[in-house]
């Protein structure tokens, strides 16, 4: 008889909870390791950007971490880091970590710092990973929606040649294309006045009268009489009509000079484009006050619009408003990543929630080092948390020189437009050289204060920037000062002695069409200065630019002025000739139209036509 | 090439364990799905519970395991689609939101594609890979297998000292 096959292997019930002792125990050694690679790996693909964690301790007693030397590198320069933390304990609220969610109840942060160098350069991000794309996206959209103007000041002592092809011209192709809308007006024009018939309607009336006029009505009798007063007052009905269809061309032909008025405009437009593009062959610099101050701290001021935007985006890739499922790159492993999709509910725990954040930084001497920030409601799901993120933080950093700072912050994800702003405010601080793009020469602002404000509302964008310094001095390349043009080195005299420094850019529009408007003290000398100087060689530069321009399309603009002025006289002579003619036929029968009336009555009076 | 060696070992000593091809079968059974599906899954202690506590033979488990874990890796890109094609399923996402708010559910990263699309096709291949092996075993055993028993091999990997050990889980 065969024994009964047992169902469980019960003397594997030990081996199976050694394995479950060792795997316990293979995460008290590892998982701390394990967590912080998870995390830097994690980080440094939201972020785009290399993320360090010095040390990583899991409390599992408290549910709590402890975070050591964090440090974000700048994914824009590789040898700095954007910021760095020397403490940071999270402490966890333990329920929702039963369904793989985090939820932070306090995030505690110390010995923080910014901008700092970098032992050995970061790691660049992947320019396909998500984080890249983006970093790739707004530089490639700084490069394409601002472009400024370089005060190429060397090129205005000697001009160069300047060779045009008529297809570079827009004010050709307007002129093409324009020829064809005053054609087709004005032959509209004619079909349409020959389409009323107005000859034939004039001969038969003017015909009509004159037969009547001929005619003594009392020999027409009263039924003679009664036939011919409705024969003319048929006539006078489409007399009537004529007028009526006449004044309705009238009125449309009026609309259509007005336009063909417009295309002219349009096209000398197109000429005064033409002149500027011509005048940017030759390299022309712009003595505007506006451009100077784009052409001196335009590039500068993009950087930090730039980066802003860089940030809110990822922000909005990061926290996607509403409850739809959503979609995310699986973990890091050996087996393929895949993706992995949240579900999240109602009334549920989001994914990832810090509920309440603070810095307090108050080492050293509390007069030297006193800064407190707070922030909370930073999650991965708003609309189950339902509040926005926050942030805000006012105090001074810095040993014996220290510097003021004051930020806040909101990112609101809920609701209708996604919206993230950031405002932040430092003074004392030492800011870098700023160089001078296409000149020998930079600007070293020294102590100042700086402002950045910057906001994403959907794709409406809204920002400022600005330097304000009392001990700015300029450095110049004296090589290269030394072989500069008169221009430059004019420039360089009027800046050199100047140590008052305000600059202010103003980003506005959206994210397709941005504005930005680039302000400083120094545009107005400059220009007053540059005017001065070279203002006779600008205007012959500026004339070299408009004669050819005009040597290939000034006959072309005539020719067609010519053409729309000629149709305007047109139908300025021959419509008040057509409808006089139809008031005189009109007036005619109206006369004959009151004799045949008496006639036909007996001499009963008729109401007054 | 020690892999492929231990392999070979794996697969002899599971062809003439003492249990019988239905145990073995199961085994394999077991152990493909750990090797099947992204290893870090809390559904994969699951599943090595069940190896050593079932009366399965524990060598098929870690043969099945051996075997599938390259299939796997080759067919990720399948997994992945059939995985993303059950969790964008208008139809399903009650349940995929029911079991992410779940408690512990969401360590078995079933919302993940690979995962998913890699234990639902484990499921599926279940029930064949099951009698399959089991017929596959019963004819080897029927066939090759006393000559292979009692070759020199069997004879001195029977009296290491790893055998004893393994013969624990031996099914009865």
């Amino acid at each position: 008889m065969s024994q009964r096959l047992k169902l469980f292997r019960w003397r594997a019930v030990g081996p199976l909870l050694l394995f479950l002792v060792l795997l316990v125990v293979l995460w008290i050694v590892f998982a701390d390791s394990f967590v912080r690679s998870q995390a830097e790996s994690s980080l440094s693909e939201i972020l785009g950007t290399e993320v360090d964690i010095g040390s990583l301790r899991i409390r599992e007693a408290d549910a709590a971490v402890d975070i050591g030397d964090l440090a974000i590198a700048d994914p824009r320069n590789p040898n700095r880091d954007l910021v760095q933390a020397g403490t940071i304990t999270l402490d966890l609220d333990p329920v929702p970590l039963a369904e793989k969610k985090i939820l932070v109840d306090q995030l505690r942060l110390s010995g923080l710092r910014f901008f700092t160098s970098r032992k050995a350069p970061a790691r660049p991000a992947n320019p396909n990973s998500p984080a890249g794309r983006l970093l790739g996206e707004t530089e490639q959209w700084a490069r394409d929606k601002f472009q400024f103007p370089k005060l190429a000041l060397g090129r205005i002592d000697s001009l160069k040649s300047l060779v045009l092809q008529p297809d570079q011209l827009g004010s050709v192709k307007a002129v093409k294309a324009f020829t064809g809308t005053v054609d087709s007006t004005r032959d509209a024009f004619e079909q349409s006045l020959a389409g009323l018939q107005l000859r034939p309607l004039l001969d038969s009336s003017t015909a009509l009268a004159n037969r009547l006029a001929k005619t003594d009505p009392k020999k027409l009798g009263v039924t003679g009489a009664r036939e011919a007063v409705d024969e003319v007052q048929k006539a006078l009905d489409r007399l009537k009509q004529a007028k009526a269809r006449l004044a309705s061309l009238e009125q449309s032909a009026r609309t259509s000079l007005g336009a063909l008025q417009q295309g002219l405009s349009e096209v000398d437009a197109a000429r005064q484009r033409d002149y500027a593009f011509a005048e940017g062959l030759l390299d022309l610099p712009s003595f505007d006050a506006p451009n100077i101050g784009a052409s001196l701290f335009g590039q500068q001021s993009t950087d930090y619009f730039q980066q802003a935007l860089y940030y809110a985006r990822i922000v909005q890739r990061y926290v996607p408003p509403g409850l739809q499922p959503w979609n995310r790159p699986g973990p890091t492993r050996t087996r393929l990543a895949g993706t992995t999709v949240e579900f999240p509910k109602l009334k549920e725990y989001p994914r990832f929630l810090l509920q309440k954040g603070q810095i307090d930084l108050a080492t050293g001497s509390a007069a030297q080092n006193l800064f407190k920030a707070s922030f909370g409601g930073i999650t991965s799901q708003p609309e189950l948390y339902g509040r926005p993120a926050t942030l805000s933080g006012s105090g001074r950093l810095g040993g014996d020189s220290p510097v003021a700072l004051e930020l806040s912050g909101l990112s609101r994800h809920f609701g209708t437009a996604p919206t993230d702003s950031i405002a932040a405010r430092v003074r004392g601080v030492t800011l870098p050289v700023i160089p001078i793009p296409g000149l020998p020469f930079a600007v070293n602002p020294g102590k100042s204060t700086v402002g950045l404000a910057f906001s994403l509302a959907g794709d409406r964008l809204a920002g400022a920037w600005e330097i304000t310094s009392d001990q700015a001095s300029w450095v110049s390349d004296t090589a290269r000062l030394q072989t500069a043009s008169l221009v430059e080195n004019t420039v360089w005299r009027v800046v050199s002695g100047l140590s008052r420094l305000r600059v202010r850019a103003e980003l506005g529009g959206t994210v397709e069409s941005p504005t930005l408007r680039v302000s400083s003290n120094l545009d107005d000398a400059i220009a007053e200065r540059l005017r001065g100087l070279a203002g006779e060689a600008l205007a012959k530069a500026e004339q070299k630019a408009r004669d050819a321009v005009d040597g290939l399309v000034d006959h072309q603009i005539t020719a067609i002025r010519e053409r729309v002025n000629g149709l305007s006289a047109q139908l300025a002579d021959r419509l008040p000739v057509e409808r006089g003619q139809l008031d005189t036929a009109q007036k005619s029968l109206e006369t004959e139209l009151k004799r045949l009336a008496g006639s036909a009555t007996g001499g009963i009076r008729l109401p007054k036509l | 090439m020690l892999t492929i060696l231990k392999l070979l070992q794996s697969l002899f000593q599971t062809l003439h364990s003492e249990g019988t091809p239905g145990q073995v079968a199961a085994g394999i059974m077991l152990g493909a799905g750990i090797g099947l599906t992204p290893l870090l899954s809390a559904h994969n202690l699951v599943l090595f519970a069940a190896v050593m506590l079932l009366n399965v033979s524990f060598g098929g488990g870690m043969l099945g395991m051996a075997l599938f874990t390259p299939v796997g890796f080759l067919l990720d890109p399948l997994f992945d689609r059939i995985g993303l094609a059950l969790l964008s399923a208008p139809a399903l996402r009650g349940l995929w939101t029911d079991w992410y708010n779940i408690p512990l559910l969401p360590y078995t990263n079933f919302h993940n594609s690979v995962t998913l699309g890699s234990f639902v096709v484990w499921l599926v291949v279940t029930a064949p890979l099951y009698f399959l092996g089991k017929r596959a075993i019963a004819h080897y055993r029927a066939t090759y297998g006393s000559r292979v028993l009692n070759s020199k091999f069997m004879k001195a990997l029977k009296a290491s000292k790893a055998y004893n050990i393994y013969s624990w889980f031996v099914p009865q």
